[in-house]
């Protein structure tokens, strides 16, 4: 009985502590640790949470659903865009005002796109992908309106109004703000993934063939998938042209489309952690090789590249989570 | 002026087919995204300068040896990498794009920044004057090599043992080696092959857009487009693509030129609209 009692409680408090020890880790990082940084590197932490979002994107596109796609600066870019015009040509540099229309544009983007590239598949799906973001770089580099006078790209904007008088930004509170639509981000990636209309996508990717013989309407999964990657594309678009207050049309190409995908592979495509992992490390790689090696960095994210791939290929986030699962069992047996 | 245009704009498509097609043979029988093709191209048109330029040695050394350098690192990479990577088109646009990034910066080591202008053999130099036109050797010579490139590698592909193992590979992979083709063989001599020609390109395209440090990820995205419209695998489709674009776009710059760029786009985004497995793509 006693016996019984005990191992019970020492079930309970094991559980407890494998969830609060990766939460507590978190907090620490998020919560804490940028309190303590000086201001450039509180940009950087900003610059992180963007790309995170940005590769959770890419992540519900090609991590859960399987369509690798080669163009998903295009809808950041778009929506980046859209916020920038209406700063740059009608003076609008409400929050309230820009950001949803930046989301939205984005995510009619990619409603638009889908259906013409959707109707092929695997490398097809790729390129096609890819030769959309291109028109769409293109169309920004060629079209007047969409670049201050004598330059490529729009400069010189403004911060977002909150509305509230008297609020002037930081950059720990512009921090903290993207930290907020972050942590939004990942629950609505948790509530995708753990859905039954995210399983059907897992089961997409694992054999489209069986899911279309089950009844279930592949194209139509797809499609979805491929609007909402576009609207969380849109976010990270909005939050980048608050965040870098200018715009070009390089922000639309092959450049900004392997980013998120980079990231994605290296933390683990298809985990909820993997986006947030593959961003940090590659921002924070850039960063530092760029700062201590500026003629050698691009020598140092390859070699990244070519070793994750080479000899990590599940992806950090995972790799950290099988290490805890075992450093936790170790723990208890003691 | 319209003769002249349009004789530059095939010479220049000349060397879009010659990039495209050892890229979409890649994509067709192996399955591999070759992201660092464009990459292979500019080792090959700076080892092409080094020759001619640095070492004073003949053109066509010079454009030997541009492709001997292309085809040896893509062996490198299809070998030690790309080998372990079948079927996995996530990692190999990863990797691939990883030594785009390596590739550029190891030649920026080696040659410094500064760009190179067109070069090419002095023989070439003398516009040759017909009537009132005038044409540069340089784009005549190219326009010829690449014919003779292009029938020679569509004989290779549909008449020789070696294309019909290529070919049974791209329609299946194992129901070939299954019949006893070596399938690790026949990949890596077309990968060599690919790159060879990349390497080749490089030393030709660079009598037209010399030698930049953009070109590993310029090129890459002209060879997506050209393959795009050709179509994945075929050596046909890489010839009409390329010729396509590359005098739609010369036309495009010499009639609209404020709109530089936009057209090859738009052309190509017809094309899908229409065919979206590209012009002459294979079924499937």
């Amino acid at each position: 009985m006693r016996a019984a009692e005990q191992s019970v409680i020492q079930r309970v408090s094991q559980k407890v502590i494998a969830n609060a020890v990766p939460w507590a880790l978190a907090g620490v990082v998020f919560l804490i640790v940028p309190l303590l940084l000086p201001g450039f590197l509180q940009g950087m932490m900003s610059k992180f949470l963007i790309f995170a979002i940005f590769s959770m994107s890419y992540n519900v596109v090609a991590g859960y659903t399987g369509l690798v796609s080669l163009g998903q600066a295009a809808y950041f870019g778009v929506a980046g865009y859209a916020v920038a015009l209406l700063m740059y040509h009608f003076g609008i540099d409400s929050l309230w005002v820009t950001a949803p229309i930046g989301i939205l544009m984005g995510t009619v983007v990619a409603a638009a796109f889908g259906p013409l590239v959707l109707r092929v598949s695997g490398l097809y799906f790729l390129i096609l992908t890819f030769a959309l973001g291109r028109l769409c770089y293109s169309i920004a580099w060629n079209v007047p309106w969409l670049n201050c006078p004598g330059m490529q790209g729009i400069a010189g904007l403004p911060q977002p109004n909150l509305g509230f008088p008297g609020f002037k930004w930081s950059y720990l509170s512009f921090y903290f703000f993207t930290l907020i639509a972050f942590a939004i981000a990942m629950f609505l990636q948790y509530r995708l993934s753990k859905s039954p209309f995210g399983h059907s996508l897992a089961g997409i990717r694992e054999g489209e063939a069986r899911m279309e013989a089950l009844g279930f309407n592949v194209w139509l999964h797809k499609y979805i998938a491929f609007i909402i990657g576009g609207a969380f594309a849109g976010v990270a678009g909005v939050l980048f042209v608050y965040y870098n207050r200018f715009i070009e049309p390089a922000h639309l190409d092959i450049m900004f489309s392997f980013l998120p995908m980079c990231m994605v592979i290296i933390g683990g495509p298809g985990t909820l952690w993997g986006p947030a992992v593959g961003a940090g490390v590659i921002v924070f790689v850039e960063y530092y090789s760029s700062v201590m090696i500026p003629q050698r960095w691009p020598l140092v994210l390859g070699g990244l590249f070519v070793f994750a791939i080479m000899f990590a290929r599940k992806g950090l986030a995972v790799y950290a989570a099988s290490g805890w699962r075992k450093a936790e069992a170790r723990l208890w047996r003691r | 002026m319209f003769l002249t245009t349009l004789v530059n704009g095939i010479a220049y498509g000349v060397v879009l087919f010659l990039i495209a097609s050892g890229m979409s043979i890649v994509m067709g029988v192996m399955g591999i995204s070759n992201l660092a093709h464009g990459a292979l191209y500019m080792v090959g048109a700076y080892v092409g300068w080094q020759v001619f330029k640095g070492f004073h040695w003949p053109f066509i050394v010079a454009v030997l040896l541009g492709g001997v350098a292309g085809g040896l690192v893509g062996l490198f990479i299809e070998r030690i990498f790309l080998r372990r990577l079948y079927k996995q088109p996530n990692e190999q646009v990863l990797l691939t794009f990883g030594f785009v990034y390596i590739i550029t910066n190891i030649c920026l080591w080696i040659w410094r920044g500064w760009s190179r202008l067109p070069f090419t053999a002095s023989v070439l130099f003398r516009p040759i004057i017909i009537g009132n036109q005038r044409f540069a050797p340089s784009r005549l010579v190219l326009i010829l090599i690449g014919v003779v490139l292009a029938v020679g590698l569509w004989y290779l592909q549909d008449r020789t043992r070696l294309g019909a193992m290529v070919r049974a590979g791209m329609d299946d992979k194992e129901m070939a080696q299954g019949l006893g083709i070596n399938m690790e063989r026949v990949s890596m001599i077309v990968f060599f092959i690919a790159s060879f020609i990349a390497g080749l390109a490089g030393v030709l395209g660079a009598q037209v857009m010399g030698v930049n440090l953009e070109l590993g990820t310029n090129i890459l995205v002209l060879a997506l487009v050209v393959v795009i419209v050709g179509g994945i695998g075929s050596i046909q489709g890489a010839f009409v693509g390329g010729l396509l674009i590359g005098v739609v776009d010369t036309f495009g710059k010499a009639l609209f030129p404020q709109m530089a760029m936009f057209t090859i786009y738009l052309a190509m985004v017809i094309v899908l609209v229409v065919r979206p497995r590209g012009l002459l793509g294979r079924g499937g």
